[in-house]
């Protein structure tokens, strides 16, 4: 079915543009090495779930089992799990961004990531465990038939509006004075802290901001593909994303736009044509994950700045000069 | 224009009063107990040989190392254990040792960051849109854009400061200080590594700021540097002062001499 | 009150294996400043190549040293291929940190289709179980007991008594002061690589040793341990490390035993925190270590 190809292309690319503005702001404008953000998306498409879902017990004895289920209409459960996003922030950026020097910072999300895919595989009452959560019911399921071809647009239509809202919102947020406070911590914090910026303060807002918006991902996509378990959101998949970014582009939107459509998006559409017959089972996908793991190290290696590298600030009024130079990365 | 700093209550009346500062980290006492008075709209020089304490101290005054014993009293008001970014935005402003502007910014940049009062700075402002706070970004630009032309760097305005040269980054740093508007400037060797030329130009901005009102506390090695601009100067050996008051006077006294200074 | 006394005993075992991996992660930190995201993928590699020798009729011992042997080449080509050429360029620590995470990455997927997603285990060649007050341990894991033990002597011999081992601190704790003083940093950091290469790959043997199966996906849980146990001891402290080992491998064994046995590597992430929050630099913190953020 050419249209739900299509759909499903355009879906996944916003939920993927919306999801690496959002780490684009925590690590390419500030700095931050999320390395936990898939935990973020998928806590949004938890929350948009069970606020989704009928009770666990009408769907027939131990089907599935889960916390929750209370039915909401839209557009409850994206709010519900944008919220998440946000509050999941609080507490693991108190705890994190604190005190933490920026590598330390990064292992200890990199660990939570991996650590709360087990929790939650495990505990199998509070979120169905491995299996995960299925027969999460689209938004307006009872008044449009998910399954016709105008849903699909519909929905696409409903990404699509929710993309250029988050991007006004990080656009504002990144090319504003509080953007270029942002980008100085990220330079050099000391400095930031000796002209009277508060790291503290300044990373926790962002934090919390990328956490509502990657929550508000997740809830666009469970209410897509109307599952999500922990398989879909192993720690490796906060890597992709971060090689989107390294491949678009760091510290601009532009940039995290063109890494979604490049990296997440590109490469799964690229490999789509191999035949999945090609070699033993499983070859393909972890063939990808190794030309992940290339095109990060290619990048850092060649081109760190990334494709689009982050624009030059000029103000209005300023003299002219031929021999601008580029930003050297790292 | 630039900095109007509230002159202290009575002209005699120290602008800082540091009390038995101690700093020790994983047994190493870097600073052993200094107590130094910083007169206001004066620049006081802070002397000595090498791994004396000199910056340690500078940091700790800054707020950017916590002191592990004494007090900090800044115009009345007791600093000890408040964190650096609020002594910044008390007044108390420090330049690095090594160059620390942000690389990635431009110049102009560089000085816009550190503008106090932009409705734009914070999350609410950026959110409301660049008409909310466009205005202020405006003055400020001209501002800066003064201090660019003060200093000289009026062309490199739209260039990275990182791609600039050693003496270009020093006075960005001090330029950035400004911005602030500080009451008591805190410089940590602002000479070094920097070009003669631009060394007396520094110098003279710093003896420009001074007759404004300013008040400087400065490490410095240089000698002659010291003895031209400096109104007092504190020395500091291994953790300790050692001495203080005009060059002249510490001349006089043996030990200093013997301890450190040559000629 | 036995379980609890059966649970110290797999806690001997549990600590010598962490011990081994620890004591490798953080003399790699300590000396060549490298946070080496795909240590637990070495681990399990080695682990494999081990099952592979053990496979083919060897006793697991000799796969161990072929283990110990692909640790200790892999980890230095890595470090000759990779890790260095970016350190040299100038990468940023968080930069080193992204490209060992795409390493580590890499050597997953890379083994994946060849060494395939079921777990494995190695063929048990001594039986024998050995009782003493309470405690039961194989002949095995006594014999794990005994090997981390003496490679701990070992390694201690070596930082305190070696030439290499005193070339091997003085770059730890001032690398640009070591070359000055004529230490070839060079071949020290080669030499590092290699001991504790081979130090994670004897690891991931034994920890497989220790488990009832393994696969690809234990790589990620062997680095948490490790990391945890470094961490708790102090960042690039290799006695730190061997303590941060006693406490982790007591108390997830102690906790599997009083709660569920497949959280403890939640357990060992919770300390890992703690020690992050409460004191970053670790129990034997010292001047390079880690301590705020800055």
């Amino acid at each position: 079915m050419n249209s739900y190809y299509a759909a499903n292309l355009l879906v996944y690319a916003g939920v993927d543009i919306i999801a690496l503005l959002a780490l684009n702001l925590q690590f390419g404008v500030s700095g931050i090495v999320n390395f936990s953000f898939i935990v973020f998306q998928a806590v949004g498409a938890y929350a948009a779930a069970i606020l989704s879902m009928p009770p666990d017990y009408a769907q027939g004895y131990d089907f599935q089992v889960y916390v929750g289920g209370y039915q909401l209409p839209f557009p409850i459960p994206w709010l519900g799990g944008a919220v998440a996003g946000g509050l999941l922030a609080i507490p693991v950026g108190l705890v994190v961004l604190r005190k933490l020097r920026s590598d330390y910072q990064a292992i200890a999300l990199l660990v939570l990531s991996i650590i709360t895919n087990e929790v939650i595989t495990n505990a199998r009452p509070f979120l169905n465990g491995a299996a995960g959560l299925a027969l999460v019911p689209p938004p307006f399921s009872d008044v449009i038939d998910p399954n016709t071809e105008t849903y699909q647009y519909f929905y696409v239509a409903m990404t699509a509006i929710c993309v250029v809202l988050v991007f006004v919102v990080v656009n504002r947020i990144v090319n504003s004075p509080y953007g270029r406070s942002l980008r100085a911590m990220r330079e050099r914090e000391l400095a930031a802290m000796a002209i009277g910026k508060n790291p503290v303060q300044l990373k926790m807002t962002v934090f919390i901001v990328g956490g509502v918006i990657a929550g508000l991902s997740g809830a666009i996509l469970v209410g897509f593909i109307q599952l999500w378990a922990p398989s879909v959101w192993l720690y490796p998949e906060t890597i992709i994303l971060f090689a989107a970014i390294i491949v678009g582009g760091r510290g601009n939107n532009v940039g995290a736009i063109l890494g979604a459509l490049l990296v997440p998006v590109g490469f799964e559409e690229v490999t789509r044509f191999i035949p999945s017959s090609f070699g033993p089972p499983g070859l393909i996908p972890a063939l990808q994950w190794v030309a992940i793991g290339l095109l990060i190290i290619g990048f850092l290696w060649f081109r760190p700045e990334g494709v689009r590298p982050e624009p030059r600030h000029v103000f209005e009024g300023a003299p002219v000069r031929e021999d601008l130079e580029d930003a050297r990365a790292t | 224009m630039l900095a109007q700093p509230e002159v202290a209550v009575a002209a005699n009346r120290p602008l800082l009063v540091a009390d038995d500062i101690h700093r020790h980290f994983e047994g190493l006492h870097a600073v052993d107990g200094v107590s130094i008075d910083v007169p206001p709209g004066q620049i006081t020089g802070l002397i000595g040989p090498n791994g004396a304490g000199k910056s340690t101290f500078l940091a700790v005054l800054a707020g950017t190392l916590p002191a592990t014993g004494g007090t900090i009293v800044f115009d009345g008001v007791d600093i000890t254990r408040q964190s650096a970014f609020r002594r910044a935005r008390r007044g108390i402003v420090r330049t690095f040792q090594l160059p620390s502007e942000f690389a990635r910014l431009t110049v102009l940049e560089n000085l816009l960051v550190a503008a106090p009062d932009n409705r734009g700075d914070s999350l609410v402002g950026a959110l409301l849109g660049k008409r909310y706070w466009i205005e202020d970004e405006r003055r400020h630009t001209r501002v800066a854009r003064e201090l660019l032309a003060r200093f000289g760097m009026s062309a490199k305005e739209s260039d990275y400061a990182g791609n600039m040269s050693g003496g270009q980054k020093r006075l960005i740093e001090i330029m950035r200080a400004l911005m602030l508007k500080p009451r008591l400037l805190l410089l940590d060797e602002p000479m070094s590594g920097v070009h003669p030329k631009i060394v007396l130009e520094i110098q003279r901005y710093l003896q420009d700021l001074r007759a404004e009102g300013l008040t400087i506390l400065m490490v410095e090695h240089e000698l002659h540097m010291v003895e031209r601009l400096c109104d007092s100067v504190v020395v500091m050996a291994q953790g300790k002062v050692i001495g203080s008051g005009t060059m002249a006077s510490l001349r006089r006294q043996r030990e200093i001499v013997d301890a450190y200074l040559v000629g | 009150m036995d379980l609890y006394v059966a649970a110290f005993g797999f806690g001997l075992v549990g600590m010598s294996v962490i011990a081994i991996a620890a004591v490798g992660f953080t003399m790699q930190f300590g000396i060549t400043n490298m946070i080496n995201l795909a240590y637990g993928e070495v681990m399990i590699s080695s682990a494999y190549v081990a099952y592979y020798v053990n496979k083919a009729g060897v006793t697991i011992w000799v796969g161990m040293i072929a283990g110990a042997l692909f640790g200790a080449v892999f980890s230095f080509l890595l470090n000759r291929f990779v890790y260095a050429p970016f350190q040299r360029k100038g990468t940023s620590h968080i930069g080193m940190v992204i490209v060992s995470l795409a390493v580590s990455l890499m050597i997953a997927n890379l083994l994946l289709p060849i060494v395939g997603y079921y777990s494995v285990s190695y063929q048990d060649t001594t039986g024998g179980l050995l009782r003493a007050g309470g405690i039961v341990l194989t002949t095995n894991q006594i014999a794990i007991i005994g090997v981390a033990v003496v490679l701990m002597l070992l390694i201690h011999g070596l930082l305190r008594y070696t030439r290499l081992g005193k070339a091997m601190r003085a770059t730890a704790a001032n690398p640009t002061l070591a070359r000055n003083c004529g230490i070839p940093t060079q071949r020290v950091i080669d030499a590092v690589w290699l001991i504790t290469g081979a130090l994670c790959g004897l690891a991931g043997v034994v920890a497989a040793m220790n488990s009832d199966s393994f696969a690809i996906s234990n790589g990620a849980g062997f680095l948490i341990t490790a990391l945890a146990a470094a961490v708790l001891g102090g960042a690039g402290q290799p006695y730190g490390a061997m303590i941060g080992a006693v406490i982790i491998g007591l108390v997830t064994e102690l906790s599997a035993a009083a709660w569920a046995p497949e959280y403890k590597e939640v357990v060992a992430f919770g300390i890992l925190v703690l020690v992050m929050v409460l004191r970053p630099q670790g129990l034997l913190a010292k001047r390079g270590a880690l301590a705020a953020a800055g």
